[in-house]
C-alpha cells in the first residue's frame, strides 16, 4: 500500500475522517458520501483503516522506558536538598583586594577578592537558582569561625575560584559547593596551594591580571546589554578547555557565562563559549 | 493516568507536593520528579529521539518548572503541567536544530528533525515490522511526533493530551489522525522497498502521499482541521 495508489483521494481528509476529527463537521458526512459512493474513496478507506490498525497497534506495544541511572542521577542531584554548611579555604593574596576596589567598575558592588576555594561535592536547584544561595553564604560566613576575608568576600564583592571544575552545558549554571564534611581532595586538586597557582600556567592565566579581568567584565557587560552585577568568576574549564565562568545577574536574569582565555580582546569581545540562565 | 494515584492515601498528591516546593520544602520538588520522571523521560526520549539531547530537555524543563512552579494555578493536574513543559522543551529543541541544522553523518541516519533510533529493541515477534513503525515514526513532522506519542504510545486521552500540547482537541486527534495514515503509507512503501532490495531510509515516502492542498481531488469544504476544538 502506498499513497500513489489513492490517486484522488485527500489522505489526509480521509485520515481525518477514520481517526474522528470531523466528527460534528459538514465534512464528516461529505467524505462518508464519497467513501459510499467513489470506488477510490471507499478502497483509500479501506486499505488505510487496515493500515493505521496495524500502526496504531504496534504503537501500543511499545514497551516502557526508564529514564537512565546516569540521567536519574542527575535530576536527583539538581533537586537534592543544598547543604547548609560549607568551607571556604584559603586567603586573598596580597593587595589584590585593594587593586580590584581601586578598579571598581559600574557592573560591580565593592569588589574582594576571596581565596576562597570552593570545592565541588553536590547541587542543588534551590542554590543554584539564587534560593538559598544567600542563606548559604551567610551560613558559609558565620561558621567558618572568624576569618574576616572570606567573610567579606562571601558577603559582597565578586568570589574568586579556581576550582579547575570541568563544566559542561549541564553543569554550567551548578555552584560548587562544599560542605564541612567533603572530603579534602573531592576536585583532585591540592586546595593547600594558593588559589592562583591552577590557572598561573594554563591559558587563563592572562585573564589573572586585573586589568585583564575587568576587560573581560567589561566584554561580558557590553554583550550582554545593561549593567550587571558580577557575583564570581572561577577559573576552570568547559567541555575540557580553559575556561573562565563568569556568574552575574543583570536586567536579564542571572547567569553562567562560561568564556574563553582571550575574553576581552579585543576590546568587546567576551570570547563566549556559552551561556546559560540561572534562576 | 494523571497522577501519582497510587501514592495517594500514604503519601502526599502530587498537588500538595508542589504546594510544599511552593511554601519552601526543600526535599518536596524532588520527591514529585522521582514519581514521574520515567513518563516525562518517555515522552522526551520518543519526541525529541536523541538521548543526549532528551536529557537535557528534561533537566531545562525540570529547572523551568522548579523555578515557576508557584505559578501553577490547579487547573491541570501536576503531571499534565509537567508534560507540557518537558514537550514543549523537546519541540524547542527541535525546531533549534531545524533552524541550526547540523552536518549530517556520513551514513545519514540523522536529520534535523527525526529522532536517531534510540527506541528499545522490538520484540522478536515481527520485529520487522516493528523496526519499520519505529522508523516511520521517526519520519513524522515532530508535531505529529509529539501527539502520537503522547496519545498512541504513552496512552493519555486526547483531551489530556490537548492539554500538554496547549491545542484543541481537534488538533490532537487531526495530528494523530494524519500521522498514523502518514505511518501506514511508509510502512507499505518501506516493505515495498525491501521487497525490492532498495536502498533504505525513507526519505521520500510522504511525497507520494496525495494529500493537503495538492491533492488531485479538493476536500469537502477544504478547511485545515488543526485548529478546531
Amino acid at each position: 500500500m502506498t499513497g500513489a495508489e489513492f490517486g484522488g483521494v485527500d489522505i489526509d481528509l480521509l485520515a481525518d475522517y477514520i481517526g474522528g476529527a470531523l466528527e460534528g463537521t459538514p465534512d464528516e458526512s461529505a467524505v462518508a458520501t464519497l467513501i459510499a459512493d467513489d470506488p477510490a474513496w471507499r478502497e483509500a478507506y479501506e486499505q488505510l483503516s487496515g493500515g493505521i490498525e496495524v500502526v496504531r497497534a504496534e504503537l501500543a506495544s511499545f514497551g516502557p522506558v526508564e529514564m537512565p541511572d546516569d540521567v536519574a542521577a542527575r535530576v536527583d542531584a539538581m533537586f537534592a536538598p543544598v547543604p547548609q554548611l560549607t568551607v571556604v579555604r584559603g586567603e586573598a593574596p596580597d593587595g589584590v583586594r585593594e587593586k580590584k576596589r581601586n578598579r571598581r567598575m559600574r557592573w560591580a558592588t565593592p569588589i574582594a577578592i576571596a581565596a576562597g576555594f570552593i570545592a565541588f561535592v553536590g547541587f542543588g536547584a534551590d542554590y543554584l537558582i539564587g534560593r538559598g544561595s544567600d542563606d548559604s553564604a551567610a551560613d558559609t560566613a558565620s561558621s567558618a569561625g572568624g576569618s574576616a576575608e572570606n567573610s567579606t568576600a562571601l558577603d559582597a564583592g565578586i568570589i574568586t575560584k579556581t576550582t579547575g571544575t570541568d563544566y559542561t552545558r549541564a553543569t554550567l549554571a551548578q555552584e560548587p559547593v562544599e560542605p564541612m564534611n567533603a572530603p579534602k581532595s573531592s576536585l583532585g586538586v591540592d586546595q593547600s596551594e594558593p588559589q592562583r597557582s591552577m590557572a598561573s600556567g594554563s591559558a587563563l592565566s592572562r585573564l589573572l591580571d586585573p586589568a585583564a579581568l575587568d576587560d573581560c567584565l567589561a566584554a561580558i557587560q557590553q554583550e550582554q546589554g545593561g549593567s550587571i552585577t558580577v557575583r564570581s568568576v572561577d577559573y576552570a574549564r568547559f567541555d575540557g578547555a580553559p575556561a573562565l565562568i563568569v556568574r552575574f545577574s543583570g536586567s536579564a536574569g542571572s547567569w553562567a557565562w562560561a568564556v574563553g582565555p582571550l575574553c576581552g580582546t579585543p576590546a568587546g569581545d567576551a570570547d563566549t563559549i556559552t551561556q546559560v540562565p540561572v534562576g | 493516568m494523571t497522577s501519582g494515584d497510587a501514592e495517594q492515601g500514604v503519601a502526599p498528591s502530587d498537588a500538595e507536593l508542589l504546594r510544599a516546593h511552593v511554601e519552601g520544602d526543600k526535599q518536596a520538588f524532588g520527591e514529585l520528579v522521582r514519581r514521574h520522571r520515567d513518563r516525562l523521560w518517555a515522552v522526551a526520549l520518543r519526541t525529541i529521539g536523541d538521548r543526549e539531547e532528551a536529557a537535557d530537555a528534561v533537566q531545562d524543563a525540570l529547572l523551568s518548572a522548579h523555578r515557576n512552579a508557584a505559578r501553577f494555578r490547579g487547573d491541570a493536574a501536576v503531571t499534565t503541567w509537567l508534560h507540557r513543559i518537558v514537550v514543549n522543551a523537546c519541540l524547542d529543541r527541535i525546531r533549534k536544530r531545524q533552524a541550526h541544522p547540523t552536518v549530517p553523518l556520513p551514513d545519514g541516519n540523522r536529520s534535523d528533525d527525526r529522532p536517531s533510533g534510540v527506541e528499545p529493541a522490538a520484540p522478536a515477534t515481527d520485529h520487522e515490522t516493528a523496526l519499520l513503525v519505529r522508523q516511520a515514526l521517526a519520519d513524522l513532522p515532530a508535531d505529529q511526533r509529539a501527539a502520537i506519542v503522547l496519545v498512541d504510545v504513552q496512552g493519555y486521552p486526547v483531551a489530556e493530551a490537548a492539554e500538554m500540547l496547549d491545542v484543541a482537541v481537534g488538533t490532537i486527534k487531526s495530528r494523530c489522525a494524519r500521522g498514523r495514515a502518514r505511518m501506514a503509507l511508509a510502512l507499505g512503501e518501506l516493505r515495498g522497498r525491501d521487497a525490492d532490495h532498495a536502498p533504505g531510509g525513507n526519505q521520500d515516502a510522504t511525497q507520494t502521499v496525495p494529500s493537503g492542498p495538492g491533492a488531485v481531488q479538493p476536500p469537502p469544504g477544504g478547511r485545515d482541521r488543526r485548529d478546531q476544538r
